[in-house]
C-alpha cells in the first residue's frame, strides 16, 4: 500500500499517568433510571488491556491499559491531536523509566498499552512521552479516504488490500449500523472518538454487537467522518474500539475514527481477528489466556420498562 | 387529562444577554462544514432581529441560529439552574436597561452547545434591548407530569404549552401527540448521549435527500415535532419504540453531525407516545407569539 510515510515528521508529545477523578456527588442516573456510581476512566488500568472484552464490565467507558494526559493546556490538546494508534510510548519518569508501550487509544485521556510486567511500580504521575508519527499520512492510490490516527505501523497490521475494482479493502470484525452512533457526534472527527448506542439491549444481542472487543476494527456504514462526524448515505467509516461500555443512555463502546470516505470507496471483508491487540502484537491468545465476551454488566442487564 | 401543576413551584431564573462569541486569538473563527470547508459564518447569541420563531429553520447564513434573544448566567452553576429550570411558554420579564419590564416567552434551550436559554420578544422590544440586559424567567413546569400517564415523562415544558399541544388519550397510559414532523432515529446527530434536561438533540442535514423524503426540508423554527426510535428518559439515545416530543429552537448549520435542534418536552419508550402529522404544529401559533397581521403576512 503506498503511502507518503517518507513526508511524516515525527515528533515528541507527553503526558503523565492520570488520576481517577470523581465527582463529590457521584450518582448518574442509568438508561433505565437508577442512580449508579461507575468508574472506568483514568488512572493504571490493572486487569484491563486492549483485547478484552468490551462489554460486562462493571465500569463506564473502561479504559484499558495507562491514561495519560498532559496538565498545560496546549499540549495537552497536542498529545491528543498527534498521537497516532500504534505510534510508540515510553515512560520517562518513576521507577518504570525506559518501560515501552503503544497507543491503542485516544478518548478522556490518550489510552498506552504497556505489558504488565514492566508496569507493576507504575505510579500516578509518572511521565509518558509517546514518538507521535502518522498525522498527514494518506494513501497515495486512495485519494477519496481520509486517515485519522493511523499510524505507519497501525496500516500495516491493518491488512489493508485494493480490491479488484481498485477500492480499499478493510478487514472488519463487525459492522455497526449509521442508527447507533451517539455520543461524539457534536465532535470533529479527530478529536477523540464517538460511542455507539449499547442502550438498546436486545439490538445489540441481536447485531452481536455485545460479543465486541476493545481493540476491534469495524465498520460503520453511511457515517462521513471526513472532517466531522454524521450521516451521509453510501460514506463509510472504519473505527477502532477504544473503551469498554456505558449505563448512560446514548453512550457505549468509543469508536475512534481510523479512515473515513464520503464516497463508497471502502469495502469491507469479515475478519473476526481483526484486533490491534494480536495484529500489533501486543499480546497473544495463543500464549496467554484472554477473557471470553458473555458477561453482562449489572446496570445492562435490568429489564426495559 | 389531570396532571399536577397545583403541586408545581414557580422560582426566579435570571441570565444576561449575551454576545455572539468566537474562540480567542490564535483560533481561526471558522465553521469547517461536512465537505472541509472552512465558513465564516455568525455564531450563536446576541439579539437576532431578523429570524423570529415561526421562520424557517433553514437557509440563514449563520451557525444554528438562535432566534429572537439569548440569555446566559455568569455564573455556571446559576446558568444550569437557568437551564434546566426554564420551561418552554415561561414568561420572561426584562429587569434592566431601556426595555426594563417587557414580557417575553421562553422558546428554547440549546444546552452544551451554547448553554444558553432562547426567548421570544415583540419586535418593537427587540429594538429596545441591549446585549448585558437583565432578563428574569418565571420558571414553572420541571416535575411537571399527567396523573394517568407517568410513563410519558415531561420536560421542559410549561403548563400553557401543554394545554396548547392538545395531546388526546389513546389508550391507557398512551397518548397520542399532534405534531408537524416525525424524524427517524437516524438522523439524530449531535446531542445523543449528552444533557437532556437542558440542551437540544440535532437534525443532522449533510445529506439532504432523507431530510425530503421525512418532510424534514421545510422545518420552521418552533415546530413540534417526535423523534421515532429514540429514548429522551435519562439521556438521549436509540432505543426501538422510544419516541420523544420536540421543539425546533435554532436553525440550520453547515458542520457534520449538526442541524435544526429539538429541545425535549416529551419522552416515553413502548410506543406510549403516539405521534400524528398534523402539518401546522409551532409554538408561535399554539402560544399566541405572532400577531394575526404578521402571520398572515
Amino acid at each position: 500500500m503506498r503511502t507518503n510515510e517518507s513526508s511524516l515528521v515525527e515528533v515528541s508529545v507527553c503526558g503523565e499517568v492520570w488520576p481517577a477523578a470523581a465527582a463529590r456527588d457521584p450518582y448518574k442516573a442509568t438508561s433505565e433510571g437508577r442512580a449508579a456510581v461507575t468508574l472506568g476512566m483514568a488512572g493504571i488500568s490493572f486487569r484491563n488491556r486492549v483485547g478484552d472484552p468490551a462489554f460486562g464490565w462493571e465500569a463506564d467507558h473502561l479504559e484499558p491499559g495507562v491514561s495519560i494526559r498532559n496538565r498545560d493546556d496546549g499540549a495537552e490538546h497536542a498529545l491528543h491531536y498527534l498521537a497516532c494508534m500504534g505510534n510508540d510510548a515510553v515512560v520517562t519518569s518513576g521507577a518504570c523509566r525506559g518501560a515501552r508501550g503503544t497507543v491503542t487509544g485516544e478518548h478522556a485521556h490518550v489510552l498506552v498499552d504497556f505489558p504488565p510486567s514492566s508496569i507493576e511500580l507504575l505510579a500516578i504521575g509518572d511521565q509518558v512521552q509517546i514518538r507521535a508519527f502518522g498525522t498527514g499520512l494518506a494513501l497515495l492510490g486512495h485519494p477519496d479516504v481520509q486517515l485519522h490516527k493511523c499510524s505507519p505501523r497501525l496500516l500495516d497490521a491493518l491488512r489493508l488490500e485494493s480490491a479488484p475494482d481498485g477500492r480499499l479493502q478493510v478487514p472488519v470484525v463487525a459492522e455497526i449500523p449509521s442508527h447507533l452512533m451517539g455520543s461524539g457526534a457534536e465532535l470533529m472527527a479527530d478529536y477523540v472518538d464517538q460511542d455507539f448506542m449499547s442502550g438498546d439491549r436486545a439490538e445489540m444481542a441481536r447485531l452481536g454487537l455485545d460479543r465486541l472487543r476493545l481493540g476491534d476494527i469495524v465498520v460503520v456504514r453511511d457515517q462521513d467522518h471526513t472532517w466531522g462526524r454524521g450521516y451521509y448515505e453510501g460514506a463509510v467509516t472504519i473505527g477502532l474500539i477504544i473503551h469498554g461500555d456505558s449505563a448512560w443512555t446514548g453512550h457505549g463502546p468509543g469508536v475512534l475514527d481510523l479512515m473515513s470516505s464520503r464516497s463508497p470507496a471502502i469495502v469491507t471483508v469479515d475478519d473476526p481477528d481483526a484486533n490491534i491487540a494480536w495484529r500489533l502484537g501486543l499480546r497473544d491468545p495463543a500464549t496467554e489466556s484472554i477473557r471470553e465476551p458473555g458477561a453482562v454488566s449489572s446496570y445492562a442487564a435490568i429489564e426495559k420498562v | 387529562m389531570f396532571d399536577n401543576r397545583e403541586q408545581l413551584v414557580g422560582v426566579s431564573v435570571q441570565g444576561t444577554i449575551v454576545s455572539p462569541e468566537y474562540p480567542p486569538l490564535p483560533a481561526t473563527p471558522y465553521v469547517i462544514g461536512a465537505d472541509g470547508r472552512p465558513q465564516l459564518l455568525p455564531s450563536q447569541g446576541g439579539i437576532v432581529y431578523n429570524v423570529r420563531v415561526g421562520d424557517t429553520a433553514f437557509g440563514w447564513l449563520a451557525d444554528l441560529v438562535q432566534p429572537g434573544v439569548s440569555i446566559r448566567a455568569s455564573a455556571e452553576p446559576a446558568n444550569q439552574a437557568l437551564n434546566v429550570l426554564s420551561c418552554l411558554g415561561n414568561e420572561a420579564i426584562v429587569v434592566s436597561g431601556m426595555a426594563t419590564g417587557e414580557r417575553g416567552t421562553v422558546i428554547g434551550k440549546s444546552g452544551r452547545f451554547a448553554e444558553h436559554v432562547i426567548v421570544h420578544f415583540a419586535p418593537e422590544t427587540l429594538e429596545q434591548l441591549a446585549i448585558g440586559d437583565n432578563v428574569l424567567v418565571r420558571a414553572f413546569g420541571r416535575s411537571l407530569a399527567l396523573t394517568d400517564y407517568t410513563d410519558v415523562q415531561l420536560k421542559s415544558i410549561s403548563p400553557q404549552l401543554l394545554d396548547a399541544l392538545e395531546v388526546e388519550p389513546a389508550g391507557p397510559g398512551v397518548l397520542t401527540v399532534p405534531v408537524a414532523a416525525e424524524v427517524p432515529a437516524f438522523l439524530v446527530g449531535a446531542g445523543s448521549g449528552l444533557m437532556h434536561e437542558s440542551g437540544s438533540i440535532q437534525i443532522q442535514t449533510e445529506h439532504k435527500s432523507p431530510l425530503a423524503e421525512h418532510g424534514l426540508d421545510d422545518l420552521r423554527l418552533g415546530d413540534v415535532v417526535a423523534v421515532r426510535d429514540y429514548d429522551s428518559r435519562w439521556g438521549n439515545g436509540y432505543l426501538k419504540d422510544a419516541v420523544c416530543v420536540g421543539v425546533v429552537v435554532h436553525g440550520d448549520s453547515p458542520r457534520a453531525g449538526y442541524g435544526p435542534g429539538l429541545t425535549v418536552i416529551m419522552a416515553s419508550t413502548a410506543n406510549r407516545i403516539r405521534p400524528v402529522v398534523r402539518g401546522e404544529r409551532n409554538v408561535a401559533e399554539l402560544l399566541g407569539l405572532r400577531g394575526s397581521v404578521e402571520a398572515a403576512a
